[in-house]
């Protein structure tokens, strides 16, 4: 026993090696200037500079708009996507509907076509009816994915809750819809937090959509980000800088959501593993 | 609240090619504890649902105090339900859990919280009003199940097999409990078990169920002492009753190769039958049918003993442990006797 848990620990640490190194990398890169960026062999140990902080934010290429409108686009996306996501997905897991089954897996299969094939025709369409370079494009656009997906990861949750749950409530007088809020929503708080968490981070760090369908008014952080690449020059420490912002909701959000998504992830897979 | 007064007329349910009940007709009166008992399967379940809104009927109606409530929805039907695996809502307290139903209703709040100190004290879980469910034993969580029904004083309780998660003593206590309960409210109760011994001791009357049908409702004596088929004769008993295929003539009865006089039967003339007769009908003596001792099991004061008779395997009580083997007589008390046709089940 003692030699499995040296192993798993080993494994582990490897593992968030793996993981952190680039983010660590990064950091490292964000506090340097661009000439010890550039240094061969690199320095580890350098005279750190708020420099790239203070350009990123503040300079003639502060990202301070881009991450509004990455917040506008993520939390409309987000809340919409829950709006209409947890009606849905607890009316598929409860009501007995005609081809149920088949529609989970028409929904599934939306998350399988590859993006690149639907930027274009949605490029078209948005320039049709005039909306490129706009709040609600981006955020349609993103809704096209982020609701199949939330809908689909949600049923799982839902059905966990046995259905005797809504039928007390029924008898208790609750109808339908306070029944779910009352009784149903609480019991599936974790589910719809890794839900909510997923939806965010997905559209927060959704670049290709953002990058084709969006423009000067609608510009993300991640396509800012890129702009730190150009074709005379990549200004590394800056773009490390973006990035370390950029990131920084992202993590935030994961921290306080942890214990949510740890314990929401565990039912879901579990779930998941045993449905069909 | 007065006790209601409920009729199911002509209840048909499918699920798909299955007949889960093939016409129902039921009638409870105010006040009345009435059990549906019967195997898993046989439709007790659905018939309650029915009766609670949780499910429609494909066919047929539902009356309460003589209003149609058939296409009402469970929350306007003035009833309470118990569920088997309680269903209690986990996130709330004790106190929250059985609040609810009042808080649904609109009431207000110092109404609630002396409705629901009042229904807790009526099922002594008064002191657990802060807990969790999930912070309760089984017993506890049933009384907290008890109590969110009662709360709000319903016209009628519907009880799906209340007992079954609890262990033996606690069932048999919480048992003359749910009865002193209806009786002090008043309230007319509709009972699902599969336990007969629960239907017998609590009903006023009760219906057995059938593959989605009643076979028989009466007053517990009634279905016991006169079960309508063999089927519910099978059912009914602990250890159940004695089955076994004989042909009658003219007042004797052959059993496997062996016959016996029953004048009491002579009216029926020739005919197969199935006689049915409990193990305490069954006497060891020293003339009747012959018969092998198989096996012998102890009571405490009195025994069982399963002997042969030809293939036939019959249950005997009796005083004195017979030895395993030996070779013994069986008499059958003729009083005793219930007498079923062969070919239709029923009893004659």
């Amino acid at each position: 026993m003692k030699l499995r848990h040296a192993v798993l620990l080993a494994v582990a640490v490897l593992m968030m090696l793996v993981w952190t190194f680039p983010v660590l990398w990064g950091l490292l890169t964000s506090l340097k200037t661009e000439r010890d960026v550039l240094a061969y062999p690199p320095t580890v140990i350098f005279e750190p500079t708020a420099g790239n902080y203070r350009d990123v934010l503040f300079g003639a290429t502060s990202i301070l708009p881009n991450l509004v409108s990455s917040v506008i686009v993520s939390g409309l996306t987000t809340v919409l996507t829950m709006l209409f996501a947890i009606p849905a997905a607890y009316a598929l897991s409860r009501l007995d509907l005609p081809f149920k089954r088949a529609s989970g897996f028409y929904v599934l299969a939306t998350q399988m076509l590859p993006p690149v094939g639907l930027v274009i025709p949605y490029f078209l369409l948005l320039r049709r009816i005039g909306w490129t370079d706009t709040y609600q494009g981006l955020v349609l656009v993103y809704l096209t994915f982020a609701l199949p997906f939330a809908i689909w990861l949600l049923v799982s949750y839902f059905e966990e809750i046995p259905r005797e749950m809504e039928e007390a409530a029924l008898l208790d007088r609750a109808g339908r819809w306070r029944a779910l809020w009352h009784v149903i929503l609480p019991q599936a708080r974790g589910g719809i937090a890794v839900t909510l968490i997923f939806v965010f981070l997905n559209s927060w760090n959704e670049f290709l959509f953002a990058v084709v369908l969006g423009g000067n008014t609608v510009r993300t952080v991640t396509v800012a980000m890129f702009n730190f690449i150009s074709l005379e020059q990549t200004q590394w420490a800056r773009l490390a800088a973006a990035a370390m912002v950029g990131m920084a909701p992202v993590i935030a959000l994961g921290l306080i959501a942890q214990r949510h998504i740890v314990k929401g992830l565990t039912v879901g897979a579990v779930k998941g593993g045993a449905r069909r | 609240m007065t006790a209601a007064r409920v009729q199911l007329s002509g209840i048909v349910k499918r699920h798909g090619a299955v007949t889960a009940l093939a016409g129902i007709d039921l009638e409870i009166q105010a006040g009345e504890f009435f059990s549906l008992l019967g195997p898993s399967g046989s439709g007790k379940t659905t018939t309650l649902r029915i009766l609670a809104g949780l499910e429609a009927a494909d066919a047929g109606t539902v009356h309460v105090n003589g209003e149609d409530v058939t296409l009402l929805e469970p929350g306007a039907r003035d009833v309470a339900m118990v569920f088997q695996s309680y269903a209690l809502y986990p996130h709330m307290t004790v106190g929250e859990n059985i609040a609810f139903p009042l808080r649904m209703s609109g009431v207000a709040p110092q109404e609630i919280s002396r409705s629901v100190k009042e229904a807790a004290e009526k099922v002594r879980i008064a002191h657990l009003l802060e807990r969790k469910p999930g912070q309760l034993s089984g017993g506890q969580q049933q009384r907290c199940a008890l109590a969110r029904a009662i709360v709000r004083k319903p016209a009628l309780f519907l009880l799906d097999e209340p007992l079954s998660n609890l262990d033996a003593k606690l069932r048999i206590e919480t048992r003359v409990e749910l009865k002193r309960l209806q009786r002090a409210l008043n309230v007319t109760a509709v009972y699902v078990t599969h336990d007969q011994e629960e239907a017998l001791s609590l009903s006023d009357r009760l219906a057995v169920f059938m593959d989605g049908r009643i076979v028989q409702m009466g007053t517990p004596e009634e279905v016991f002492s006169r079960p309508a088929t063999v089927a519910v004769a099978g059912f009914l008993g602990n250890p159940p009753m004695n089955l076994l295929p004989a042909r009658l003539d003219e007042g004797v009865a052959k059993v496997e190769s062996f016959s016996f006089p029953v004048p009491t039967l002579k009216h029926l003339g020739t005919k197969d039958v199935v006689l049915g007769i409990r193990p305490s009908g069954v006497r060891l003596s020293q003339d009747g049918l012959p018969a092998t001792v198989a096996m012998s099991e102890a009571l405490g004061e009195e025994f069982y003993a399963d002997v042969a008779v030809g293939e036939l395997l019959v249950r005997a009580r009796v005083k004195e442990r017979p030895a395993e083997r030996a070779q013994v007589r069986l008499q059958l008390d003729e009083a005793g006797l219930h007498v079923f046709d062969r070919a239709s089940g029923l009893r004659l």
